[in-house]
């Protein structure tokens, strides 16, 4: 028989030892033709004409991450893969083969897995692209008919990244086998697999692991003012380099306690798998941290994405608040301009206010503010139904008027004290109630108290243009739909005298300016699903091989006349904890993670952070109900 | 023989292979085995001897005839009923030992009795116990790779009687120990058998070995071809094994029957 002859009759036979691996990375290769094939679809080139440049951005950060992400599993699947053949075909080193058709034996079965994968992948890509894209069009809100076309192209882009990234592996694989020895071969599997480490160095390892994650964790809470992305940095790396000491030390110190404490280790089956648990851990303690790190940055990945939608309604809301605002120095526009209005359109509501603006050099901070009087924006709130709470304001008051930015590095203050000109305020609030609507987020507004403000006009409302007081009609209109029309109209009002002037901001209510952020938020809702996925299948791949090693062990247990439901109830328990441990942590470490995204967007994320939380707990239920049936299986309990 | 049948055979068969193509490996087996008895079974390769054991410790079942275990026909009862039979009655030392490399002696040694519920407190009385009697208890603590054979049989030993089993088979239990370690197993079997704690089925190829019981049986072609049993001398009852295994392998070789 020649080498691709055996190498095809050995992957036919143990079809089901390579079940697993083609699975997990059939699975990896449909999410990226998914990804591939939205480019080249009509609905991505209806999304680009939305937002062009930010959704192509967005979409080829994520096909990077990606490819990123499929680069780490092919490694990661064919390393367990190479350990478990290593043993087995390394026996035909006694059958006079050489390392180096040893070594082809096994690169060709890898190519003949990694070839069923690409097109089990594929073909699954082809099916689910159109649920995909309907899906994410679903979340992005946006109504594009979507057409079922077939093209070539993404097919070929996704084997090719799939088959660069593979063959890489196979080479190293090939590699690896021909520079090993025979008794690296034949020990392969069942190296490294006892917890050879003292108590002291996991106790080290344990303590640095509970410190270097309590930092991170605190790190990403603490309210720190302007260096807000270098913390968050260091926390992340932190996070996960003491995800990693937890899992190499403390886990196994815990484990390892437990198994000395007799009176709770002898409790029926609890002998049996948390052993097992101790024994394994050296060798599945990465696989462990690896998904929990995973998990922690989609759920930190889905926040994100929420607040940036909850920020980008709000932006909407705010900008939307008035349809066109009218700024002059002419106070006396009111009627003229709802004549022009309900020409062609229904006034919701209407509003007018009187501002006028001091230059940089009245504050401490140096940016120039417009001021705006106590009682006239508390009209302006009852005119247009916006929230007033403020009963009064004492002449040493002031609130700040702030804007919904979408995500903000430097953390407001809501109370602070304020000098202008060097007299002190005290800052009672700051809102981002769109008092001024889209005006708001070109210059900052303080309202002051109304003798406040008539001192303050005194003394400074005299200057240039922006100094002196500007006139603001606001109006929205009731059929967004019928915007052009007032617009047009208005427009031909405006005008720029020396001496006077009028001038228009006009907020399309149908406008998608920002309509990227929809578009981002339903990739990472995406990316999410595909991540918690991959840790699913990262845990079920090791687990599902570890069965073929238990096989032996489990037959000893059955010979000594322990039951199958014994054994049965055995796995349950050591898989549970398997599942269940980079769960947990993930759950801790996302609670911080989403909190440091609170505080930096100001938005509550917890409702967020506990469904995804929740999705990922029904995801591993489920991984864990398939594990466990397979594993009993496979180990030869049933 | 007296005392209480411990286990029971009777015109027992089996047959392997599939339909039209069947061996018959044992074919109609009688014996008896009572309370403290201490029985090797001897005979060539392919004689049925891991067969017969097999059947007798519950994990094959027979083709025909039946197999009582402490009263109860084992032939045709439920897996479940088997597995409570095995844990709880029986108690197994194979050759290659079999002891779990994922935990310590005294965690394997403890395993059958914390799997049917015995308290933890329990458990370590009687692990102690019995490591004292077969000089473990300096290493309880280890693991099976960090001991030596001898060590590790003798742990098989402990994890057999744990459950206080009324039998204990054994299958090569010297197979892979040094002479040493191998004739302390043995006596620690004798004690064992001595103190009344199990009756003790052993089946192996060595004579040495088969001198330490009581009775010897040897199956030669899948039939039980003769017993002899011991007297007060083990020597001279090590040398009428040899006497009957020469026989045996005459008659064997010459496809005869009887010794």
């Amino acid at each position: 028989m020649t080498i691709r002859g055996l190498a095809l009759h050995n992957f036919r036979k143990s079809f089901r030892n390579y079940f697993s691996m083609i699975l997990s990375l059939a699975f990896t290769v449909m999410i990226l033709f998914d990804f591939v094939n939205l480019i080249y679809s009509e609905t991505f080139q209806a999304l680009g004409e939305r937002n062009k440049e930010y959704i192509d951005i967005i979409i080829r950060v994520i096909s990077f991450v990606l490819v990123c992400f499929l680069f780490f599993f092919v490694w990661y699947a064919s390393n367990v893969f190479l350990t478990r053949r290593k043993k087995e075909i390394g026996i035909f080193i006694f059958m006079g083969l050489t390392n180096k058709k040893i070594g082809r034996l096994y690169a060709l079965e890898t190519i003949f897995t990694g070839a069923a994968a690409l097109l089990f992948g594929l073909c699954s890509g082809v099916v689910t692209t159109w649920l995909f894209q309907m899906i994410l069009l679903r979340l992005s809100e946006i109504s594009i008919e979507i057409s079922f076309r077939f093209a070539l192209q993404p097919v070929l882009i996704t084997a090719l990244l799939y088959t660069a990234v593979y063959a890489v592996f196979v080479w190293k694989g090939y590699r690896n086998l021909v520079k090993s020895s025979v008794l690296e071969m034949i020990s392969a599997a069942r190296q490294h697999e006892y917890m050879a480490e003292g108590g002291l160095f996991l106790l080290i390892k344990a303590a640095l692991g509970i410190c270097i994650l309590a930092n991170g964790y605190v790190l990403a809470i603490r309210e720190t003012g302007g260096n807000v992305m270098g913390n968050l940095f260091l926390a992340t790396v932190l996070v996960i380099v003491g995800t990693y000491l937890l899992f190499g030390g403390f886990l196994p110190l815990l484990f390892g306690r437990l198994s000395r404490c007799k009176q709770f280790l002898y409790r029926k089956e609890r002998t049996l798998w948390v052993n097992n648990i101790v024994f394994r851990m050296r060798k599945n303690y990465r696989t462990y941290a690896m998904t929990c790190v995973l998990l922690t940055c989609s759920v930190t990945a889905i926040a994100a994405a929420f607040a940036e939608k909850g920020q980008y309604d709000n932006i909407v809301n705010f900008r939307n608040h008035y349809t066109y605002q009218i700024i002059s120095d002419r106070p006396d526009l009111e009627e003229e301009l709802t004549d022009v209005i309900e020409q062609d359109n229904e006034i919701a509501y209407h509003g007018c206010l009187a501002f006028f603006g001091m230059d940089g050099s009245h504050f401490s901070g140096g940016y120039k503010r417009g001021i705006l009087a106590f009682s006239d924006v508390k009209k302006l709130a009852e005119d247009t139904g916006l929230a007033f709470p403020y009963e009064n304001l004492a002449d040493d008051e002031l609130i700040d008027l702030d804007y919904i930015k979408l995500m903000s590095f430097l953390p407001g203050e809501k109370e602070k004290t304020v000098e202008i000109d060097g007299k002190a305020f005290h800052q009672i609030d700051s809102t981002t109630t769109p008092y001024l609507g889209y005006l708001q987020e070109s210059h900052d507004y303080y309202i002051v108290s109304d003798k406040t403000y008539d001192e303050l006009l005194e003394t400074c409302g005299q200057g240039e243009a922006f100094e002196q007081q500007t006139y603001t009609y606001q109006y929205k209109i009731a059929d967004g739909g019928n915007f052009e029309a007032g617009r047009e109209k208005l427009n031909g009002l405006t005008y720029n005298a020396e001496d006077s002037y009028v001038g228009l901001v006009a907020v399309n209510p149908e406008s998608e300016e920002i309509g990227w952020i929809k578009v981002e938020y339903s990739l990472c809702v995406f990316v999410f699903l595909v991540f918690v996925l991959a840790s699913g299948s990262i845990l079920f791949m090791k687990i599902y091989n570890d069965a073929f090693e238990e096989k032996e062990r489990y037959g000893v247990l059955k010979k000594i006349g322990i039951s199958t439901k014994s054994l049965g109830r055995s796995v349950a328990g050591e898989l549970f904890a398997s599942y269940a441990m980079p769960f947990l942590l993930m759950a801790l470490s996302s609670w911080f993670s989403v909190h440091a995204l609170e505080n930096l967007m100001s938005k509550n994320l917890k409702m967020v952070n506990l469904v995804s939380v929740l999705i990922i707990f029904v995801i591993f239920a489920g991984f864990y109900l398939l594990s466990v049936l397979l594993y009993r299986k496979n180990a030869g309990i049933e | 023989m007296s005392g209480k049948k411990v286990v029971e055979i009777r015109n027992m068969t089996k047959d392997y292979g599939a339909k039209g193509f069947r061996t018959r490996v044992l074919k109609g087996i009688d014996l008896t085995i009572y309370e403290g008895d201490f029985i090797a079974i001897m005979g060539p390769s392919g004689s049925g001897k891991t067969t017969l054991l097999n059947i007798l410790s519950s994990i094959d079942r027979p083709s025909q005839g039946f197999v009582t275990l402490d009263g109860k026909n084992i032939s045709n009862i439920s897996n479940q009923e088997l597995s409570q039979i095995r844990r709880d009655k029986i108690g197994f030392v194979f050759q290659d030992y079999n002891l779990l490399d994922t935990m310590t002696l005294q965690d394997n040694i403890a395993l059958p009795l914390s799997l049917n519920g015995v308290s933890g407190k329990i458990c370590l009385e009687k692990v102690q116990k019995l490591a004292e009697t077969f000089g473990l208890t300096r290493h309880l603590d280890k693991y099976p790779y960090q001991l030596s054979g001898g060590q590790k049989q003798r742990g098989a030993v402990c994890r057999a009687l744990i459950t206080g089993p009324e039998i204990l088979f054994a299958d090569e239990p010297t197979g892979a120990l040094d002479s040493k370690a191998g004739k302390d197993l043995l006596e620690c079997f004798r004690t064992v058998n001595e103190t009344g704690q199990a009756a003790i089925l052993m089946v192996t190829h060595d004579a040495f070995c088969a001198s330490y019981a009581g009775d010897v049986y040897f199956l030669n072609d899948g039939k039980m071809r003769c017993r002899i049993s011991r007297g007060n001398d083990r020597k001279e009852f090590y040398d009428r094994i040899m006497e009957v295994q020469a026989s045996m392998g005459g008659a064997s070789e010459n496809g005869g029957e009887g010794a």
